[in-house]
């Protein structure tokens, strides 16, 4: 069992389409300053700093290189992670390991994504040249043919998938960071949007994002002397499944991986009704059919009732469990950064300085990442250390 | 954004790059393809442990941590689990040119495989693609040992 370890600060860039005004080490610099100021921290005090980012997006190697300096990781204990969607999740883990292990008291972590440097679609087609670089097609294609199964699966809507949309773009409008505000979108506009890959609609995507954020761990001793109400990690799982599509049987459906992770993390912490104890999620949800299938992964509903769930509006702001205030990633999406994002996010909630977006009362908190075909992180946060 | 505050245009740094690479396919994929570009056959291994059939073929079975090496043959019919038609121009990593628009792509579980592989499906409209859907893999003429010699699967009637 590792020490006690809150999150005391965060910080965020506004994300956006295109942040031609700075490169992307003043983007991470920019992060890490706000998680500071928030933290009412010098870098001084920074004693490790763990850098996430989804390699090659940009179409530059060696991130902890060009950017380091930027997270202020000059003559600092430094790690750079890097596992595709969970990059921020997983990033955020590894800082919580670090404080947890007792070796470091104060780490910072900063996800950043400069999509608009780079080529997304040729990021994602430098996969596995023997096989997939061939037939598979990014990210949208590989989710389009797992919807079909899913639809088959469980009978989900297109009407019930666009409502996520609507759900997700309208909470952005609360987030001063987050990328897509469409404080009018309908369900209507949602399903007549091109449609990129059958059955999935260009506003049922995730958006291209730049963007990146920081967090700032501490030791149980420091979290308590810094910060008036810390956020409090009482669980942290990471699961990574097979590297073909194929492999997976279903996966939206099954989805193995986060059900595990939340398997594993859920007994860590002793929760047994998930919809009832979590006051908020942040969810990373790459598209609308993606979020109804976690909310059946992560046990807020049986299987095949995702869609009631949101036909319900039990995941809207002022639902029994609201899902994504933030707008999440179907709203901002800075790859390496979505995941340090949701985490942020969770612990801004039990802060309390979450401003338009802030649930009242918030003492548990869940956040979890997706990347790849099927990795999964799964991170807790509550009010109380134990 | 696109100009500084003296009001001239940001400055951008364009790189154009022509890279090469040549990566070993390895024993599994070479018979693979030695296969399939000779004979025409599509091969799986079966996990001693699990017993699953793995296509593209596996050096070590992820869950059981154990080689494999019993070759048997797959397909060249299967069932299609997954579908979509793609109306994107998305890079074709084997190119890196986009590939022309519209066409279907599927995962497709080849008779006698355990695991399903995406591949492009001859028939594009979504109204003609459904899950269970049963279809043939259609070869190349003149193969070249790669998964292109794979052209496409296209419908059968059952
Ligand atoms: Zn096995």
């Amino acid at each position: 069992m590792g020490k006690k370890v809150a999150i005391i600060g965060t910080g965020q860039t506004n994300h956006c389409s295109s942040r031609e005004d700075l490169n992307e080490m003043e983007l991470v610099y920019e992060a890490a300053s706000a998680a500071l100021r928030d933290a009412e921290m010098t870098i001084a005090e920074i004693d490790a700093v763990v850098l996430a980012n989804m390699e090659l997006f940009e179409g530059r190697a060696l991130h902890d290189m060009w950017c380091g300096e930027g997270g202020g990781a000059f003559m600092k204990h430094s790690f750079k992670i890097s596992t595709g969607g969970t990059s921020g999740t997983s990033g955020a883990i590894s800082g919580y390991y670090h404080a947890a292990s007792g070796l470091f008291d104060r780490v910072m972590v900063v996800g950043f994504e400069k999509h608009s440097d780079g080529n997304t679609s040729a990021g994602m087609a430098l996969t596995d040249p023997f096989w997939d670089r061939h037939v598979a097609a990014a990210a949208i294609g590989n989710f389009a043919l797992s919807v079909s199964e899913y639809m088959a699966d469980r009978g989900v809507t297109q009407e019930q998938s666009a409502k996520v949309a609507v759900k997700a773009r309208r909470n952005a409008c609360n987030n001063p960071h987050a990328h897509l505000q469409m404080p009018d979108l309908t369900v209507k506009e949602v399903l007549e949007s091109p449609v990129l890959a059958y059955p999935v609609h260009r506003l049922e995507m995730c958006p291209q994002s730049d963007g990146a954020c920081a967090i700032i761990f501490a030791s149980e001793e420091i979290a308590k002397k810094r910060c008036p109400r810390p956020a409090w990690v009482r669980a942290a799982v990471t699961r990574h499944d097979h590297i073909y599509l194929g492999e997976v049987k279903n996966r939206l459906a099954t989805m193995r991986s986060l059900r595990e992770a939340a398997r594993v993390a859920y007994e860590t912490v002793g929760i047994r009704e998930p919809l009832k104890e979590f006051d908020v999620a942040e969810i990373y949800d790459p598209l609308t059919y993606a979020e109804i299938a976690w909310y059946e992964a992560l046990g807020f509903c049986k299987d095949g009732e995702g869609g009631r769930l949101i036909d319900d509006g039990i995941t809207q702001m002022d639902g029994e469990l609201p899902v994504n205030p933030s707008g999440g990633v179907i709203s901002t999406n800075p790859v390496g950064a979505s995941g340090t994002i949701r985490v942020a996010e969770a612990a801004l909630q039990i802060h309390g300085r979450g401003g338009k977006r802030q649930i009242p009362d918030v003492n548990l908190a869940l956040a979890t990442g997706y990347g790849v075909y099927c990795w999964s992180d799964v991170v807790i946060l509550s009010s109380r250390p134990d | 954004m696109n100009r500084n505050r003296e009001g001239e245009e940001l400055l951008r740094v364009p790189i154009h790059m022509k890279l090469q690479y040549r990566f070993p396919a390895g024993a599994h994929y070479e018979r693979f393809f030695r296969e399939l570009k000779k004979n025409g056959k599509i091969m799986g291994v079966r996990c001693p442990e699990c017993e699953r059939v793995l296509v593209p073929p596996r050096p070590v079975c992820g869950e059981c941590f154990t080689r494999t090496d019993e070759w048997v043959e797959v397909g060249p019919k299967g069932t299609v689990v997954a579908h979509t038609s793609i109306y994107f121009p998305f890079i074709d990593g084997s190119t890196g040119k986009p590939r022309p628009i519209p066409y279907g792509a599927g995962l497709i579980q080849l008779d006698g495989a355990y695991s399903a592989i995406n591949h492009i499906l001859e028939e594009g409209d979504p109204d003609k693609l459904h899950v269970g859907m049963r279809v043939e893999a259609v070869l190349k003429e003149e193969r070249e040992g790669n998964i292109g010699d794979i052209l496409y699967f296209k419908t059968v009637e059952e």
